[in-house]
């Protein structure tokens, strides 16, 4: 009986996707809507193979992908170092955790065009958004995790001739790293928005920037191409950085909490 | 009990001390950069000094940038923004949340479905919505929508998909009719996971209308800092970034209070789906 029902399940959730990509042909088929604003999968896949190579594709993809790598890990490292610096020397960190905590409330969005003034409509300006947007979850998580340690596990290290740096090292870190881990997905998505928001409004390449151009150009097939191919990347790294991190080298953490 | 001697490195700063500092460190910080900006180490430019910001704040909220538009007219259609796409998408999301999640095959067909939309960047959405709707008031709430939409309605699917199931029976036990059960049982414990997906859209809606008004808009807080990065005033910029800072904040201070009073049962839920 429950088998069954799983397995019915599992039929449900290839069938969904199937009706949707169904009924959005039928729309564009039966000319419901206008099929120049409203393509149809056919028509967006031709419409693709028309406007763009995959080498062009390749390239925007490239783009995109190196500056939200390169921003999340600036970013994420230097959260997770103040992260761990504030959680450990706690006057130091109260000292750190004023300019940070005043200047959290604000969106990574909103740093968009101080980032122009400062860095210009270079790389740079994209980075340094992308990296305020994975710093910010990664320094709150890390924190987290890092006041929020069993202290009788730091008392067993200490007991064990454990002090200072590698005591820090080797037992409250690691103990932090659960957090860490959850600070990593929620860093990433930001990261990954902000890419998408700052190539909107100010780049020459990457997807952001492929989906404006196709608006000006009026191809509304590859906007909705991109917007696809920009959610099934997110969804791939995203799954990638769950299953490698969270399921792979923190198992110990899950045992007993999951099935 | 501690251990005598080296502390065990969970002793924290008591909330006096720790305010102390906080003070202490912004007051220098501010004076630092007061210092260094009249020593023309800093660029007025790049970096205006905070006298100076404080004016720019005055000007802002007086005079207004561009000429007439204050910031409260910003933020009062920032405001109204964020509210018709958030109520838009709570009105949508709960009710079909509520359905969903007590459908098995029908949750099961549309999970895939929905992992997939949210993995869509909102701000993605962009180029599409101004294809059909024009830069236009429309464009910008249904971003809004779609941004808070899917946090609501997956924080709703696991808060009825995880109703303890003895409250159920025991609910059947004593004769509860069908409307009985859900509005007496399933949606009283379905509300704390709703209120944590309200919480979390809201801040999504924030950081969506702060990037949807970058492009093609004239009031609002993130066309406010925009028009100031055209022309090149940093000073407009920072201070409309402040008044962003302030107003996120206020956001979640609001959003905490209301937690606490509404769902005192509730407190510290862990939001496991973001």
């Amino acid at each position: 009986m429950k088998k069954d029902r799983f397995r019915l399940g599992l039929i449900a959730s290839w069938l969904g996707f199937l009706v949707i990509i169904v009924i959005w042909q039928l729309i564009s088929t039966f000319g419901l809507v206008n099929p120049e604003l409203f393509p149809g999968p056919i028509a967006v896949a031709r419409s693709v193979a028309a406007n763009l190579t995959a080498v062009r594709v390749l390239q925007h993809v490239g783009f995109s992908l190196m500056r939200v790598g390169l921003g999340f890990l600036l970013g994420g490292t230097a959260g997770v170092v103040v992260g761990v610096i504030c959680g450990w020397y706690v006057k130091l960190g109260a000292v750190l955790r004023t300019p940070v905590e005043l200047l959290r409330p604000i969106p990574p969005l909103a740093w968009i065009p101080l980032a122009i003034i400062w860095l210009g409509l270079d790389e740079a300006s994209k980075v340094f958004i992308i990296a305020l947007g994975a710093f910010f979850p990664l320094f709150t998580n890390t924190y987290k995790g890092m006041i929020t340690i069993d202290p009788n596990v730091i008392r067993a290290g200490q007991m064990l001739g454990l002090r200072g740096v590698r005591l820090l090292l080797r037992v409250v870190v690691p103990g932090a790293l659960p957090d860490i881990a959850t600070g990593m997905r929620l860093a990433w998505s930001y990261s990954f928005g902000s890419m998408v928001a700052a190539e909107l409004i100010a780049a020459s390449s990457g997807l952001g920037y492929m989906i404006m151009h196709a608006r000006e150009l009026g191809t509304i097939g590859v906007i909705v191409f991109g917007i696809l191919l920009i959610g099934a990347i997110n969804f791939l790294t995203d799954y990638l950085i769950q299953d490698v991190i969270l399921t792979r080298q923190l198992r110990w953490h899950y045992i007993g909490t999951t099935g | 009990m501690r251990p005598s001697g080296k502390k065990a490195r969970s002793g924290r700063l008591t909330r006096a001390v720790d305010i102390r500092i906080k003070i202490i460190t912004l007051i220098a910080l501010v004076a630092t950069w007061e210092l260094l900006s009249r020593l023309g180490l800093i660029s007025m430019l790049a970096l205006p000094r905070p006298s100076h910001l404080v004016v720019t704040i005055g000007r802002l909220a007086t005079v207004g940038f561009p000429i007439d538009i204050t910031v409260w007219l910003h933020i009062r259609a920032t405001v109204w923004r964020i509210l018709q796409g958030y109520l838009l998408a709570a009105a949508v999301a709960i009710p079909a949340g509520l359905v969903i999640g007590r459908l098995y095959l029908l949750e099961r067909a549309a999970n895939p479905i929905i992992t997939f939309a949210r993995s869509v960047a909102t701000i993605s959405l962009l180029p599409l919505a101004i294809a059909w709707f024009g830069v236009s008031e429309l464009s910008r709430v249904l971003l809004v929508m779609y941004g808070a939409f899917w946090a609501i309605l997956t924080n709703t699917i696991q808060g009825v998909k995880s109703v303890d199931l003895t409250l159920i029976n025991v609910g059947r036990m004593f004769g509860a009719s069908k409307s009985g059960l859900f509005f007496q049982v399933i949606l009283p414990s379905t509300l704390p996971r709703i209120f944590a997906g309200m919480k979390i859209a809201l801040g999504i809606s924030f950081m969506v209308i702060i990037g949807v008004e970058m492009i093609g808009t004239v009031e609002g807080l993130g066309a406010l800092i925009q028009q100031a990065r055209y022309f090149y005033k940093s000073d407009i910029a920072i201070s409309g970034t402040v008044f962003i800072g302030i107003f996120g904040l206020l956001i979640s201070v609001v959003l905490d209070w209301l937690e606490r009073r509404m769902l005192p049962w509730a407190v510290g839920l862990e939001e496991v789906e973001r």
